[in-house]
């Protein structure tokens, strides 16, 4: 760990989700930042300034497809990297969001559910270390 | 000409509609009648005119005035006059106007009730109950009755009501009895005494099956066989004990025109069965992914928590074991109660209509799709209202059809999402069941095209929709379905299901 610890946004809809998440990678000396929706997400973003992004995708108001599209087409936010979490990889490959090509320009990763909590911390390790 | 000396009903009744009014009533206008019976215009064939301006007042048409004008002196007068050349019906033989034919055919199909009370209807039960009924009343009937063959091998099996009571008829397919005789032969029998006409086999007098069945005798019969599309037998229609002593030639008539209508109707229950299996696979299919996503789910929380207890007790962390915990709790019970429903809905358990909370049953099946109306960003909302806590339901047949309403509105969702509606009410001694949402609405022929759906069980559009499974439910409840729509403003469905009594 450097001496700043480095700051995950955490979005999902799903209370238990989100204290799930954030409870499996704070003892591993990140710092947390949640927010409930695709909205709050983009607030988040320009007030917290994470070091990666983690985006569930169903979620009501803005979801997760659509919150990836705006946060990667602003200057500001396109060098976050973003983990795309979902139970619906198969609806991946029929969007406009295929697992691979597109999707890896527009998200860094992405991970079906349910996630191994061991695989989320390498991954989020991978980007952050 | 002799015929026209004869008195017609404005004169027998004193009527103050007759030819010398200025707006006189529909039976002296109806010029397409004139002479049958011997009357001037329908002058003496009026019950079959709809709208007649008897006792002053505008009637319907012969479904709805058939209990004053059978017993009417006028009618009974005529019968008696015209004695076996009295037409109950203008039949259409021998007209070449095609508007006449055309005017006499509906004239005909409204007397015998088929339009409205027959077509409308999509159970086979209450088609072939309104038939009998209706041919009962048409023929001067005792008894009335439709036999289909059934089983292997194949006899002849029908129900009808004796002082009350149900009476189930079971009779061999073979020549045994004039029904028999009917549908192995292919072939029309009318027989005013049915115990000596038209064989006899051995020393079993012939008909004894079916009367022994009926537990009553049978003086007078006419059998006509009931036919599938393509021609085959399917059973018989009868009537037995003419109240004029024998079957008349219109009797006959009526009778075939009643077994295309059973035959029809067979067919129709039939396309609708197929759809509703259709239907039950593609709610199958939706449940299934609605099944896989809470699985998900759930597998998520699982291995989430379980990893956040397993770390923090290796470290210590009693804090996180506990919030780990409460997590963890609630999804077990999450599957403990899926669980429940699987059970509850185990396609396999026959579909009793008993009391039940009605509002438990929609919120079940509202709560299943919650996930998938998530993905699609619509927000799907639930307002249960009181007084359905033993509402008599089956709980798998409303589960499915909420189900198939909820997805059909999914449907109908614009891309963006939208807001779908649930909604239940207790109105009028009903149970009231609403799923509204603001998607694209119908224009009128869409919205024809689902009543079509609801009337006829169309196929094509049926299987996809799963209305029909919808209206088949519903009609078991003794309940129907409406629907309201205009194009970009929405859609509701509507079900309305009885009380008890």
């Amino acid at each position: 760990m450097g001496e700043a610890k480095k700051k995950v946004l955490v979005v999902d809809d799903d209370q238990d989700d989100l204290k799930m998440i954030s409870m499996i990678l704070e003892p591993e000396g990140y710092e947390v930042v949640t927010a409930e929706n695709g909205i709050e997400a983009l607030k988040k973003v320009e007030s917290e300034d994470p070091d990666l992004i983690l985006l569930d995708v169903m979620m009501p108001e803005l979801n997760g497809f659509a919150a990836c599209d705006k946060l990667k087409s602003s200057p500001e936010s396109q060098g976050i990297p973003i983990v795309l979490l979902t139970g619906v990889a198969k609806q991946i490959t029929k969007t406009k969001y295929p697992i691979d090509g597109v999707l890896r320009a527009q998200a860094e990763e992405y991970l079906e559910k349910p996630v191994d909590p061991e695989e989320l911390l390498r991954v989020v390790a991978g980007f952050l270390s | 000409m002799a015929s026209t000396q004869k008195a017609n009903c404005w004169d027998v009744m004193a009527c103050d509609y007759g030819p010398a009014c200025s707006e006189p009533c529909p039976a002296v206008l109806d010029v397409t009648s004139t002479g049958v019976n011997g009357g001037v215009n329908a002058g003496r064939i009026c019950w079959t005119v709809p709208g007649t301006l008897c006792f002053g007042e505008p009637q319907g048409d012969f479904v709805d005035k058939q209990e004053t004008c059978l017993a009417c002196r006028f009618f009974l007068q005529v019968r008696d006059e015209e004695g076996q050349d009295f037409r109950f019906v203008k039949l259409a033989q021998g007209i070449r106007d095609a508007e006449i034919l055309h005017a006499r055919i509906t004239q005909v199909e409204s007397l015998m009730g088929i339009r409205d009370r027959l077509r409308a209807r999509f159970n086979l039960d209450a088609v072939i109950a309104e038939t009998v009924r209706q041919a009962r009343i048409l023929t001067q009937a005792q008894r009335s009755l439709v036999l289909l063959l059934r089983g292997s091998p194949p006899r002849l099996h029908g129900e009808f009501t004796l002082r009350g009571r149900a009476v189930r008829v079971d009779i061999p397919f073979d020549e045994s009895s004039a029904v028999g005789y009917a549908a192995v032969n292919d072939q029309t029998v009318n027989v005013k005494n049915p115990y000596q006409a038209p064989v006899q086999q051995d020393d079993v007098p012939f008909n004894q099956a079916f009367d022994e069945a009926c537990h009553c005798r049978t003086d007078s019969l006419l059998a006509v066989p009931v036919h599938d599309s393509e021609g085959r037998v399917l059973g018989v229609i009868t009537a037995a004990n003419s109240e004029k002593g024998a079957f008349s030639q219109d009797d006959q008539w009526f009778m075939r025109r009643y077994a295309v209508e059973v035959g029809l109707a067979i067919e129709k229950a039939r396309l609708l069965q197929e759809a509703t299996a259709a239907g039950r696979m593609a709610s199958i299919s939706e449940s299934l992914a609605g099944l896989s996503h809470f699985l998900k789910d759930v597998a998520h929380a699982l291995t989430g928590t379980s990893f956040i207890i397993r770390r923090a007790i290796e470290r210590g962390r009693m804090d996180d074991v506990r919030t780990a915990w409460e997590i963890l709790d609630r999804h077990v019970k999450r599957l403990v109660d899926l669980c429940k429903d699987v059970l509850t809905y185990d396609p396999e358990r026959p579909d009793e209509i008993c009391p039940g909370n009605l509002n438990d049953t929609v919120a079940d099946a509202v709560s299943l799709l919650q996930a998938e109306a998530r993905t699609r960003a619509i927000e799907l909302t639930t307002d249960l209202g009181p007084g359905l806590n033993r509402w008599p339901h089956s709980k798998r047949g409303i589960y499915r059809c909420v189900v198939n309403l909820v997805v059909n509105s999914f449907d109908a969702c614009l891309p963006g999402g939208g807001h779908i509606a649930v909604a239940t009410q207790c109105r009028g001694g009903q149970a009231v069941i609403q799923v509204s949402d603001d998607g694209q609405g119908m224009d009128a022929e869409s919205r024809e095209q689902v009543l079509e759906a609801f009337k006829t069980g169309n196929k094509a559009r049926g299987s996809g929709l799963g209305l029909p499974t919808v209206v088949d439910i519903v009609e078991r409840h003794g309940g129907r379905v409406e629907v309201d729509s205009e194009p970009e403003s929405g859609s509701t469905f509507t079900v309305f299901l009885p009380g008890v009594g």
